[in-house]
């Protein structure tokens, strides 16, 4: 983690729907996230933590207030310019993986990997990933952790400034959730990759840096752990 | 790269290969047919320009009475004119079959052989190669005519009979039974020598242009070559020659009549013109005397009122002289009465003075002195006084007698003067009558004047019109005149037309034997080219229903690529992939397949070389049709793709990531009353409208191919029904030379042939003009009128002639139109005809009071061959008629097939969608406890309704297109006016057809939906 500021979110509103049906997600929400971090958003459902990484992600636009990613403010982009800040930017990992159902492991990999004018070593990933041998599977040939180490290396692979994780261990038993987190873990400290993981699993807050917590559309809590657990030693996933 | 996306559509290709494959052989198939007739279209028309240019094709042809002399044919061929003799006579061959018999040509429609060699000595002949197949005439065979055996020294084809039609008029052709045989020129004087011919030879002459003489010059050419009788060798024609010129002597004395009287009404108004001239100066002096005679009369009134006023003063005076005399009267009978008392008096007094005389004379006697003295002193006085007194007395007796006269006098007087005054009264009323009469007199001489005035203006009108009467007559006559002179030119040049030695003149875009074929081809390639194209349209629309379905399903997943950064583009690339890459490769197979195999070009130019006598053609294949066969399929499906799911790729990452939907349509439709199953079944409906759109959508194409087939085959079957039961005749003879008398049994009709244009395509309209007893044709009463005509239905429905209608027709050279009003339509479907009176016929088309050139009949009759043009009976009707059924058999088999096929496969793969869509939500009702009958309700019965409402709309829908396209594009060039409306029962069948159609596929697809099982939807929440 450097002390440069990667992401910068300020007083980000968003809201969804009219008149009656009318709801104020986020309510002014600010953020700082520095290179290399890997963050924990935390919140209960509905609180807007999935919606905060959607804004971020460019996935979903924004009311008021800012987003900047490594120097790129999202707010006003469009169309081709927002299609490119994502490639450019980010790697999204799914709590259901999302994977090309008729490709294979080591293809839909290859898909992002086009994307990128940088991309990461196939093979390489594919080994750290530990889907070596599953590399010419399909995604309906593995299980759920498998195909979400797919996911993961598919977003990796276009060697993304900042990784995207929408309750990325949500559709997994315990111990296929610790592999992951550790895979995550481990994908930070070898490549760096800043990390945004929204995650409502209260457990892995102590695996990263920075937890921030929303309710109701605010940030409730906002801290840097002194101390952070291993995935590996994290309980009750 | 984005290409590992091509790799998941080819994936995709793979996963679903079934309906792909099955898309795929419709393709191939609507391809292979589409290219197969467009290539046997292009080698057909290549086929034909090539064979023309090389077999020297007739510019046109022509017919003359007598053969042209040397000095004519160098005339018109010093302009650059080239002529080819075509004579030929038609000869029975093995029974009822008919070979038209030509030498063989050198210049101008040269015969292409199919194999073997030209005829070179006397008993050799190349038969026509239609004929020659039919009858399975190979080079070798021999062949027995005019009682001379031929041996088939080779078969071939010539450009002038590339449609082997007998008579231009026919419609059918019947190669099994008339051809062509072409033989040396002395093999052909010799046959005909024979006498054996069905008819006299025909003139024939075939020509090219030059540069030097238009068409037009060269018809004036023609037209203006006469013959001699002398040159005339056939005996009928010469009577027939002698009869038509014998006419034309009536005519021409006809019109000199009426020139004659003509000039005699003239003279006639001339004189009338005089005689009103005259008569007008009499009412002018008439006219100019009006003044005077009514100044007199108005004098004349005056004097009679001035008469009228001094006769009563006259009787006034009258009256008061009568008065007068009245009252004279009465004073003179009173005085009469003094005068009478007077007079008495007189007397008395008389009486006394003499009484006193006498006393006096007494008393002078007296005695007494005195008194004597004194009597004597009075007796003188007294004496005297009675003296006096008696002349008093006198004079008053006279005054007596005076009054008494006088009186008398006055009576007399007044009597008279009341006779006066009585006729004073009536000469005063005769004076009034006199002024009143008078006063009439001026009135009605007032009215004279104003009388005359109109009578003079009427007579300058008189004069006006009689002169222009006689201005009129004048021209009359001198129109007349020149109407004689025209009406001789017209007379010559109407006996010109049927014996200045022309008798028809054709350029080859009006025979419909030349070029038939080529002709014919155009209509299929054009149709071909857009049918092919509609067709990739459907079946790319159907890839993209599942394109749709599968982008539905892979929603997520496409909002997941979104958000790495794919683009729009490479992603919806690789959707299109699928159907450009199926299409591509289906018409790939398609065109090879059309190109490469026997059954593709060859068996559609089969088609063609199987009606029409065409030489061995080489099958062409233009770029265009490669181009059409391998691009447009895979861009056709990518258009249609890229415009049916560029809409849903268009959604953002994040509404494709939760797999938002759109409202699902009929989510808010509540029917009271109905039943949940029912309900559920009509929002699945709406919910599948897509699907059902494309159903309908499939239905609609593959009826189009389904109703052309059976508007062919309704078309063809009424051909054959309608002209055998329609035809009432036995035999029709068409004479060349008609004669006077109409043959025993046969019931006469003067046949006059016109022409019509239609979609581009002229055909023969026969004017039939027919006696009242002919029980051939249900006419019933004949128009009493020259302008109405009973029209046959072929007629009708070829021109959409309504009863009613007036329409136009040109006669044979087309020179001449004329305009006719449809009385009336009758079922008669054998000919483009019309009917009119027989008489009314001959006065219309100039013939004599017995001309007839067609003889109908219920049995054979005997006329000499000679004077026939030809003998038409029902049984070659009835063998003609069955040959467009034969003939078009195959292809109505074939295209309802197809059309059979399109729709099952198309309706399969959209139910069966419906159902892969439907799997999780169909699992869940399982679960929830429904029965496969329920679920089968629920899901599949909708499309029972989707079929139903959709057959309901497209039978009708087609039908009308097809009706609308198939006498304008696909039987135009035919010379047949059959309307190919359905029976009831016909739609009926087609409806049960779709539906049974239906049922197969949902009793498929019911074992389908049974197989789905519960575990889906918790394998899939897994």
């Amino acid at each position: 983690m450097s002390e440069e500021t990667f992401l910068t979110v300020k007083d980000l509103k968003k809201s969804y729907g009219e008149g009656g049906s009318y709801t104020m997600v986020l309510k002014g929400v600010s953020i700082k996230i520095f290179k290399g971090e890997m963050c924990v958003i935390q919140g209960t459902s509905g609180s807007g933590k999935s919606t905060l990484l959607n804004c971020i992600g460019g996935l979903d636009s924004i009311d008021s207030g800012s987003v900047g990613v490594a120097g790129t403010l999202i707010e006003g982009l469009k169309g081709e310019k927002l299609s490119n800040y994502r490639r450019d930017n980010l790697g999204f990992i799914f709590q259901f993986y999302n994977l090309v159902p008729n490709l294979t492991v080591r293809e839909n990999i290859q898909v992002c990997e086009y994307l990128s004018k940088d991309p990461l070593k196939i093979d390489e990933l594919i080994s750290v990933l530990g889907l070596t041998e599953h590399q010419y599977k399909f995604p309906s040939q593995l299980s759920g952790g498998q195909q979400q180490r797919c996911a993961i290396a598919r977003a990796l692979v276009k060697n993304p400034k900042v990784l995207l994780c929408d309750e990325p261990t949500g559709a997994l038993d315990s111990k296929t959730s610790r592999d992951i987190l550790m895979l995550l873990e481990k994908i930070n400290k070898q490549y760096g990759t800043t990390m945004l993981i929204v995650t409502h699993n209260n457990s892995i807050k102590n695996m990263v840096d920075h937890v921030i917590y929303i309710k109701d559309g605010e940030i409730a809590k906002d801290y840097y752990n002194e101390t952070k657990t291993p995935a590996a030693e994290l309980e009750d996933l | 790269m984005g290409w590992i996306l091509f790799k998941r559509a080819l994936r995709d290709l793979k996963a679903g290969w079934a309906r792909y494959l099955a898309l795929s052989v419709l393709i191939i198939f609507s391809l292979f047919i589409v290219i197969s007739l467009m290539g046997a279209s292009v080698t057909v028309i290549d086929g034909t320009e090539k064979s023309n240019a090389e077999h020297c094709r007739e510019d046109g042809e022509f017919s003359v009475f007598v053969p042209l002399r040397d000095d004519e044919v160098r005339k018109i061929e010093e302009k650059g004119v080239k002529l080819e003799k075509m004579f030929y006579a038609d000869y029975e061959v093995s029974g009822s079959k008919v070979l038209r018999a030509f030498k063989v040509r050198e210049n101008i429609n040269r015969v292409g052989l199919v194999e073997g060699t030209m005829p070179e000595k006397d008993d050799e002949a190349v038969i026509e190669r239609r004929f020659a197949e039919e009858n399975k005439i190979k080079p070798g065979s021999k062949i027995k005519l005019g009682g001379r055996e031929f041996t088939v020294s080779g078969i071939g084809a010539a450009p002038d009979y590339n449609n082997m039609i007998k008579k231009v008029s026919d419609s059918v052709v019947d190669s099994k039974s008339f051809g062509l045989i072409f033989v040396t020129a002395d093999a052909y004087d010799k046959l005909y020598a024979s006498g054996d011919s069905l008819s006299s030879e025909e003139y024939y002459y075939a020509y090219t242009l030059g540069s030097q003489m238009s068409e037009e010059d060269l018809k004036k050419a023609l037209e203006d070559i006469e013959f001699k009788l002398s040159d005339i060798d056939d005996e009928y024609f010469k009577e027939y020659w002698e009869r038509m010129t014998g006419k034309k002597d009536d005519l021409l004395e006809g019109i000199d009549k009426l020139k004659d009287g003509a000039k005699e009404l003239k003279d006639g108004a001339k004189e009338l013109a005089d005689g009103t001239k005259e008569y007008h100066d009499g009412m002018k002096e008439l006219k100019d005397a009006v003044p005077d005679f009514k100044k007199g009369v108005k004098d004349l009134d005056k004097g009679a009122g001035e008469l009228a006023k001094g006769v009563k003063e006259y009787t006034g005076g009258v009256s008061k002289v009568a008065s007068g005399t009245n009252s004279l009267s009465k004073g003179t009978k009173v005085l009469a009465g003094g005068t009478k008392a007077l007079d008495k008096g007189a007397k008395q007094y008389g009486d006394g003075v003499n009484a006193y005389a006498d006393t006096a004379e007494a008393a002078t006697k007296s005695p007494n002195p005195y008194v004597a003295g004194t009597a004597k002193e009075f007796a003188g006085p007294a004496k005297q006084l009675a003296t006096v007194y008696s002349d008093i007395q006198k004079g008053v007796s006279g005054i007596n007698s005076g009054v008494v006269n006088l009186n008398g006098g006055t009576k007399k007087l007044y009597s008279g003067m009341k006779l006066l005054d009585k006729s004073g009264a009536a000469l005063k009323n005769g004076a009034n009558s006199l002024h009143k009469g008078t006063t009439a007199l001026r009135k009605g001489a007032n009215e004279l004047a104003e009388g005359i005035d109109k009578l003079y203006d009427g007579s300058v009108d008189i004069k006006d019109g009689a002169k222009e009467l006689a201005d009129g007559a004048k021209e009359y006559s001198d129109g007349m005149n020149e109407f004689a002179d025209e009406a001789n030119k017209f007379v010559d040049e109407f006996f010109d037309i049927k014996t200045s030695n022309l008798m028809v003149f054709m350029n080859s875009k009006e025979n419909p034997r030349v070029d038939a074929a080529a002709d014919d081809v155009q209509i299929t390639y054009t149709a071909s080219i857009i049918f092919g194209v509609l067709l990739v349209m459907l079946f790319a629309y159907v890839i993209s229903v599942f394109i749709v379905h599968t982008i539905d399903q892979e929603s997520p997943v496409i909002g997941a690529l979104y958000s790495m950064g794919v683009k729009r583009r490479t992603l919806m690339l690789s959707y299109v992939a699928v159907p450009v890459l199926v299409s591509f490769i289906s018409g790939v197979i398609g065109t090879v397949l059309a190109v490469l195999t026997p059954a593709g070009i060859p068996a559609q130019l089969q088609d063609s070389l199987s009606y029409y006598s065409m030489p061995e053609v080489k099958i062409k294949v233009t770029p265009f049709i490669l181009i059409y066969g391998l691009v447009i399929p895979p861009v056709t499906a990518f258009i249609v793709n890229v415009l049916v799911i560029r809409k849903r790729l268009k959604k953002t990452p994040l509404s494709l990531l939760k797999n938002e939907q759109k409202a699902v349509r009929g989510k808010d439709l509540k029917i009271k009353g109905l039943k949940f199953i029912s309900m559920f079944r009509l929002r699945q409906m709406i919910r599948e409208l897509r699907a059902g759109l494309t159903v309908i959508l499939g239905m609609f194409m593959s009826l189009l191919v389904a109703l052309m087939a059976l508007n062919t085959m309704v078309y063809c079957g009424k051909v054959k029904d309608y002209y055998v039961s329609q035809t009432k005749y036995d035999y029709m003879y068409s004479y060349k030379y008609p004669t006077e008398e109409v043959p025993e049994g046969g019931y006469e009709a003067v046949a006059e042939g016109l022409r019509k244009e239609i979609y581009g395509y002229t055909f023969d309209v026969t004017m039939f003009g027919i006696t009242k007893d002919n029980p051939f044709f249900d006419t019933g009463d004949l128009p009493d009128n020259d302008t109405d005509v009973v029209i046959s239905s072929a007629f009708a429905v070829k021109y959409n002639i309504k009863a009613g209608d007036e329409f136009t027709v040109k006669d044979g050279n087309g020179g001449r139109m004329y305009a006719f009003r449809a009385a009336k339509i009758i079922d008669y479907s054998a000919s483009l005809a019309m009917f009119m009176d027989i008489g009314r016929c001959r006065d219309l088309f100039g013939k004599d009071d017995k001309y007839f050139n067609v003889v109908f009949s219920d049995h054979a009759l005997d006329i000499d061959s000679g004077r026939l043009y030809s003998t038409v009976t029902k049984s070659d009707i009835e063998k003609s008629a069955g040959i467009y059924v034969d003939m078009m058999g195959p292809m109505i088999t074939v295209m309802s097939t197809a059309s059979a096929v399109i729709f099952t496969v198309v309706m399969y793969l959209m139910v069966k969608m419906m159902i892969d869509r439907s799997t999780f939500n169909i699992s869940l009702v399982k679960i929830f406890g429904f029965r496969n009958k329920e679920v089968r309700k629920m899901y599949l019965d909708g499309n029972f309704f989707t079929v139903v409402i959709g057959a309901l709309i497209v039978i009708p829908l087609c039908k009308f297109i097809m009706d609308y396209i198939y006498p304008r594009y696909l039987v135009s060039n035919v010379g047949v006016g059959i309307s190919p409306s359905y029976p009831p029962e016909l739609f009926v069948a087609i409806f049960l057809v779709i539906i049974g159609l239906y049922l197969v596929i949902n009793a498929v697809l019911t074992g389908k939906l049974k197989k789905i099982n519960p575990a889906i939807v918790l394998k899939n929440r897994e």
